[in-house]
């Protein structure tokens, strides 16, 4: 039967992961980067009755003040690269049943096709520790002993979601053929006869639930309930991730007063990202409360109670001059 | 990283993996003699696997007319001029120490592995993706010549001819070392151990394209309505002996059983436990491979140990040829131009059988004549060559002369 070669695992690799992050922590502090660490970011997450589902640039994100988190290249294992994004700007929140996470960086093109050899996709991700880890995984997609799980959010499934599955023939609409034989016989798309989500046409949401124990070990969940949008504005891509804050079985679960790590990484599409070629963080913590997020004030109150002042005042003088008139009449 | 022994460049190189290797390994012999361009090959592959949406671009088997045609366009120029980027002036051979382990000699440039990292790449490969435009008209510059202006032309003679084309053959080579194995970050792709066939599993791909970047030969291609990568699959369930007209026994695979030119002839190579291919001089591929040494890799210098060996075309300038198939072109040449008997004997296997020959011998028959090669007399004798299956079952008796039928008056103008 067929086997695959792959590298030696376990304690070697193990080692390897431990030593290139010190490595990559070395170097980073050398380079005058600051790291996101755990001990110094946290990321608050507060409680509102209702957080909008469908819009990331909704009013509503106003009110939760937002965290930079540094992003860097990923050094650590092959394909390397990335680091054109600085950071993602963070902020998040729960309304008693999920968990909202929003994502923020520039981006100046908004690449979500998928349909050519050169064309790849704009993405972004959350992780957090696995299920079950009694300690915290690498943050470099887990290590064998402590896994992670993953939210991948891919402008090219958004596209899918919003307008349907595109393929090179929407950019060739005058490509010719005579015919497909067997067309409608899936077991010539062989991505999606052999069951590769990847290869999948309809998408129940634009994020992917992942999970991983190590580099090259990144495999799609058995419950995809991750759920969430991603837009794009003025040069600025926000994606919100929403999840359920008790997760399906296998998957972590949050509670309001708990707290635990996440990730952040972002592709750039146009720049020929993918895979370990990404901007990534080091853990954050996510601190789940059960403080309520306080609503700022509109900004538009002082306009608008100067203005009602004005008009107001307007309308005296008017009725005022009114009956002035009347008066030199009778 | 471990080091590799390649016996193609005649010394150890760095490589991804430590060596494993398979027990048996696919491989074949193109005659770039022979070839008509037809283009059968291709449209064997492409009815059979790629017909689909989707799979447009897709020629797992492709033909193209050399030194200007490319599929993608100029492929091996791209990768040629990496290499010299990485190595200015220094891609040579040390033809003088020819060996068994060794018999092209050495080499003494740089791999693709160790281009990348005389480049400071952090890649397995150095590589490039082709683009959209690259991968249209893949038979662009079809019978395109060198030297083709009227100023330009000459009588052509042997042994180079002034104007000169020829045709490539190419499906992937499944590589001993294969850089598209190497490059990805999944382990999505596998070389089989039974047969050395590399596949991409189509499951666990995620359409990284790294495979697309850093083969050298550009065989693995990206599916947008699928959006993971395939491959030549080296139609494996004819090598497997699954397919239901193969009965059982091991095939050769599409593209070389419709040959029309007869340039191919497909088998199984037995792979030593330490990586050497096991002394087998009455395999046929065996035989013109290392023995006679008549059929050459593609690019050794590129080091992933391609498996698909090419007879150099006689009539091509040496210097071209040296790039493309190493310092054993003027050998290969010399040898098939005046052939010994037994390859002779050999080089009427060619299509002559669906079934994968694994062994031969030679009957030996009267001599037919005699001829002047490059100043030489060679006789030629009408021997006959027989195939045997893995089991030593006969499954193809052929002479060196064709049969003749005479039809007699009575047929004449008949069909
Ligand atoms: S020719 Fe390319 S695709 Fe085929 S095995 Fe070699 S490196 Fe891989
Ligand atoms: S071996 Fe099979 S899959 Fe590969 S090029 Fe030939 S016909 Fe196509
Ligand atoms: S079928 Fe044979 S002769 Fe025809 S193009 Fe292919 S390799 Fe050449």
């Amino acid at each position: 039967m067929m086997s695959r070669r792959v590298p030696s695992r376990g304690f070697a690799a193990g080692l390897a992961i431990v030593l290139a992050a010190a490595v990559v922590a070395a170097t980073t502090g050398f380079l005058g980067v600051m790291p996101a660490s755990s001990q110094a970011q946290v990321v608050q997450v507060r409680a509102a009755p209702s957080v909008p589902r469908d819009d990331p640039f909704a009013a509503f994100w106003n009110n939760v003040q937002p965290v930079d988190v540094a992003l860097s290249a990923q050094n650590i294992t092959r394909p390397m690269g990335g680091g054109t994004v600085a950071a993602v700007q963070l902020r998040a929140a729960h309304d008693g049943k999920r968990l909202y996470i929003l994502s923020e960086w520039s981006d100046a093109t908004q690449d979500a096709a998928i349909d050519t050899t050169t064309s790849f996709t704009d993405a972004a991700a959350v992780e957090f520790p696995a299920a079950g880890t009694t300690r915290i995984p690498s943050f470099c997609m887990g290590d064998p002993g402590a896994g992670v799980n993953i939210w991948h959010w891919k402008a090219a499934w958004q596209r899918d979601v919003d307008s349907g599955f595109a393929t090179n023939r929407a950019r060739y609409a005058n490509m010719q053929v005579d015919l497909y034989p067997q067309d409608g016989d899936t077991t010539f798309q062989t991505g999606l006869a052999a069951g590769n989500p990847l290869s999948a046409q309809k998408h129940g949401s634009p994020v992917e639930n992942l999970v991983a124990a190590q580099f090259g070990t990144l495999t799609n969940a058995d419950v995809q309930d991750v759920g969430g949008v991603g837009r794009w504005k003025d040069g600025r891509w926000r994606v919100l991730f929403v999840r359920s804050l008790a997760g399906a079985e296998g998957s972590p679960s949050f509670a309001p007063g708990g707290k635990t790590n996440a990730a952040f990484a972002v592709w750039n599409g146009s720049d020929g990202q993918r895979d370990g070629i990404k901007s990534v963080s080091q853990f954050v913590d996510l601190q789940i409360s059960g403080e309520k997020i306080v609503r700022k004030p509109s900004s538009f109150a002082p306009a608008i109670i100067a203005f009602a002042g004005i008009v107001g005042g307007l309308a005296v003088i008017a009725v005022f001059g009114v009956f002035a008139e009347r008066r030199k009449r009778v | 990283m471990p080091d590799v022994y390649n016996w193609q460049l005649g010394r150890p190189m760095t490589y991804r993996f430590r060596e494993a290797h398979p027990k048996w390994q696919f491989a074949a012999v193109f005659n770039i003699n022979r070839c008509i361009a037809c283009q059968t090959c291709t449209m064997a592959c492409k009815s059979t696997w790629t017909f689909s949406e989707g799979q447009e671009h897709m020629w797992w088997n492709n033909v193209e007319t050399k030194p200007y045609g490319g599929y993608p366009h100029h492929w091996d120029v791209n990768t040629l001029k990496l290499l010299d980027k990485a190595d200015p002036g220094g891609q040579k051979w040390d033809g003088r120490t020819a060996t068994p382990a060794a018999p092209y000699g050495q080499f003494t440039g740089k791999t693709i592995f160790e281009a990348a990292a005389a480049l400071g790449k952090t890649d397995e490969a150095i590589g490039y993706l082709p683009t959209d435009d690259e991968w249209t008209a893949p038979n662009i510059f079809e019978d395109t010549p060198r030297n083709r202006r009227e100023s330009e032309l000459q009588a052509t003679s042997l042994p180079e001819h002034r104007t000169w084309f020829f045709y490539l053959q190419r499906i992937c080579n499944h590589c001993t070392y294969p850089a598209c194995l190497a490059a990805c970050p999944r382990n999505a792709i596998y070389k089989r151990p039974e047969d050395g066939i590399v596949l991409i599993d189509e499951q666990r791909c995620r359409g990284y394209r790294k495979c697309v970047e850093q083969c050298p030969y550009k065989k693995p291609m990206f599916r947008s309505t699928t959006r993971v990568s395939e491959k030549c699959i080296a139609c494996y369930p004819r090598i497997e002996g699954t397919d239901p007209i193969s009965e059982g026994e091991p095939m050769e695979t599409r593209c070389m059983s419709a040959c029309v030119g007869k340039i191919r002839l497909q088998g199984l190579i037995e792979v030593g436990a330490d990586g050497r291919w096991a002394v087998n001089p009455d395999n046929p591929l065996y035989y013109m491979v290392r023995e006679e040494q008549v059929a050459l890799p593609l690019y050794p210098q590129f080091g992933t140990e391609p498996n698909i060996y090419y007879i150099p075309p006689r009539w091509v300038p040496r210097p071209y040829l040296h790039q493309m198939f190493g310092p054993g072109a003027d050998a290969a040449i010399e040898r098939y131009a005046a052939p010994s008997r037994r390859l002779q004997a050999v080089l009427q296997l060619f299509r002559t059988t669906q079934r994968i020959v694994h062994r031969f011998e030679v009957v030996n028959g009267h001599k037919i004549g005699e001829m002047n090669v490059a100043g030489k007399t060679m006789e030629l004798f009408n021997d006959t060559v027989v195939g045997f299956d893995r089991n030593g079952k006969e499954i193809v008796r052929q002479s060196v002369m064709e049969p003749l039928h005479d039809r007699g008056p009575k047929y004449l103008n008949t069909i």
